[in-house]
């Protein structure tokens, strides 16, 4: 009795488990029967039933799922050989379509692998490494290098978004039969390849060369610049101060004469007057201890000797 | 033990089970039932968390931090997301140790900072991007894979913003610049890919030059120096000799008006006195005259040391006479 009630029990239970599934939040479920798909998919989570044994389920992801790209060396059309990495988020929209044509992930991988990597290849291969590189064609900003030093950037025609809009639209049109939309494309890594890499450092070392010289040049131009204009100023300087101090003194030394003038011509007797005492004046500054004087009876002094 | 009658013929040695009380036996599954449905029926949300409940796997609602209910065996199930905490991406290197002071590592990143600039030279960029997660429900069940997903923008967004720029914009001017476009651009791509991530920060570590080239990039760090330390040298000696050469000139000039000034007093005294002096001379011209001559004498005399009076007679006098006396002194003839 007791045996009976326990295998009943484990059956039921069994049979409940085979019934009733919970379908957990970002999932979604097909039901096949007999391997071929029946109704409609689940997409909405909760506790579902479906019929035990025969029916199976098979859960896909709800979410955005993730895709990387191998990194590829590749060509542009200026043949240029860069390594690209690119990666894609896709989902799963329509689970039975999804189902039918590529099984499961695995499979929808591979399917990505051959669109996404032959759709870069090609938008790759069709335009410059620029456009790869640049979106806008902003101007730069300068920076303290000399507008010749610096260097330039490239007017592009696509660049990198409508590029890779062009990669995404190819995949979408590519993809729409798969029951899968592809969000986005991008580039994650552009980089030259090995030896493309060298010829880049030995131009960047050339360059940086180029400004060194510039700024040691310009730095031994501006300082003689420097020093020829301190000479010219000193020179201004000490001529234009020679020439204002002249210029007084002259005009001093008239306006002595001048003053002169006025006082001692007045009139014969003046002028006889003036030179009679300067000639006393001179006398008087100019015999000293040293002088030998010889006078003669005759003079005014010593006639008085005589008589 | 024998109640009804077949059940006597057939005796069937019984192997005697140890015998629980049967209320112990109900006691402990009770217990332990219990406690399976207490366990199963509290959790607790720290503080920095928010849970996300799904009930069946359907989201139902979120809880707060603090002690909370469920329905328990699973039915309700708990996924905790911290949404409060600062969470942090390092792109082009690796915090390797935050103890005392932080330790970096660069190998094996270089593949992440290593790119191309809008000139086609490379650069190599470090960043770090700060995050929080505002939406757990978006977070959770939008994108599988969020922080692999999350780094892969990141990476796209900053290259194709550098990509658009030159070298030297990189390297010095354009930095804040660039951070603050990543930060809205990585904002943009998150809400497109419905992420449920708000970027708080996008900070750009060390942006340097390939390795290769840096020696050159250096050179002209050295050289821009160079051309300041000679400007430099040539100013301050401009300043040096300028502002002297300047005060020297206004002494010269001062110096000139000092003299034109006593030259002109020294005119006007001069001519005073002589006004002065010929006015009285006019009166009485022959006398002052003599008088004038004969003080001067008086004055002059004295202080000549060798006198020679001679006759007006004499003639050729002066061939003779010793001019260079050996005693020095007042000899009066």
């Amino acid at each position: 009795m007791r045996i009976v009630f326990i295998v009943v029990a484990v059956c039921l239970l069994i049979v409940l488990r085979g019934t009733f599934y919970v379908l957990q939040e970002p999932g979604q479920v097909v039901i096949t029967q007999f391997g071929k798909p029946v109704g409609d998919p689940v997409t909405n989570p909760g506790l579902k039933a479906k019929i035990p044994f025969i029916q199976k389920l098979h859960r896909f992801d709800k979410r955005f799922l993730e895709w990387d790209g191998a990194s590829n060396e590749l060509p542009t059309k200026d043949k240029r050989f860069i390594w690209v990495d690119t990666y894609a988020r896709w989902r799963i929209t329509d689970p039975l379509l999804f189902f039918q044509r590529l099984r499961d992930e695995r499979g929808a991988q591979t399917r990505l692998d051959d669109i996404l990597d032959g759709e870069t290849r090609n938008a790759i291969a069709k335009h410059n490494l620029v456009e790869l590189i640049r979106s806008t064609n902003r101007e730069p900003t300068l920076g303290e290098l000399a507008p010749e030093d610096e260097t330039t950037l490239e007017l592009i025609q696509f660049g990198r978004d409508k590029i890779r809009q062009e990669i995404l639209a190819a995949a979408q049109t590519r993809t729409s039969d798969l029951g899968i939309e592809i969000l986005d494309v991008q580039f994650k890594r552009i980089n030259y390849v090995e030896e493309v890499q060298q010829k880049v450092y030995e131009r960047m070392t050339a360059e940086r060369r180029r400004i060194a010289d510039r700024f040691r040049s310009e730095g031994e131009g501006e300082s003689s610049r420097i020093r020829g204009e301190k000479e010219r100023e000193l020179k201004r300087i000490q001529s234009e101060a020679y020439r204002k101090a002249r210029t007084i003194i002259g005009r001093a030394d008239a306006r002595a004469t001048s003053i002169h003038a006025a006082a001692y011509n007045r009139s014969a007797d003046s002028r006889e007057f003036y030179q009679f005492l300067k000639t006393m004046e001179i006398y008087e500054q100019t015999l000293d201890s040293e002088t030998t004087l010889i006078l003669t009876t005759d003079g005014e002094f010593y006639k008085y000797l005589i008589k | 033990m024998a109640q009804s009658g077949f059940g006597e013929e057939i005796k069937i040695p019984r192997v005697q089970f140890p015998r629980f009380p049967m209320h112990v036996v109900r006691g402990v599954v009770l217990a332990v039932v219990v406690l399976l449905l207490a366990a199963s029926s509290f959790y607790t949300v720290d503080p920095e968390e928010t849970g996300v409940v799904l009930r069946l796997g359907r989201y139902v609602r979120t809880s707060d931090p603090g002690l909370h209910m469920r329905l328990p065996f699973g039915i309700e199930r708990v996924t905790k997301v911290p949404i409060q905490r600062q969470l942090k991406e390092e792109f082009g290197f690796q915090t390797t140790s935050t103890r005392a002071r932080s330790e970096f590592t660069e190998r094996g990143r270089e593949v992440e900072s290593n790119m191309l600039t809008g000139d086609l030279n490379a650069a190599v960029v470090e960043w770090v991007v700060q995050y929080r997660i505002v939406d757990p429900y978006r977070f959770l069940f939008r994108v599988r894979n969020v922080r692999e997903t999350f780094r892969s923008m990141s990476e796209a967004v900053v290259r194709k913003v550098i990509g658009d720029r030159t070298v030297n914009e990189v390297l010095t001017v354009g930095r804040q610049e660039i951070a603050d476009l990543v930060e809205q651009e990585l904002q943009a791509l998150c809400e497109q890919y419905e992420t449920g991530i708000k970027v708080d920060q996008v900070v750009l570590q060390d942006v340097n030059p390939p390795d290769a080239v840096k020696p050159s990039f250096n050179e002209v760090n050295q050289a821009q120096q160079e051309r300041e330390k000679l400007i430099n040298e040539a100013q301050s000696e401009y300043n040096k000799v300028i502002p002297r050469a300047r005060g020297e000139a206004l002494q010269a000039v001062e110096e000139a008006e000092g003299y034109a000034l006593n030259r002109v007093n020294t005119a006007r005294g001069d001519s005073a006195r002589f006004v002065a002096m010929f006015e009285e001379y006019r009166k009485a011209p022959e006398i002052t005259r003599r008088r004038i001559y004969l003080e001067t004498m008086n004055r002059i005399l004295p202080q000549v040391s060798q006198k020679v009076v001679v006759d007006s007679d004499l003639r050729n006098l002066l061939p003779l006479l010793n001019l260079k006396p050996e005693a020095k002194g007042g000899d009066k003839p």
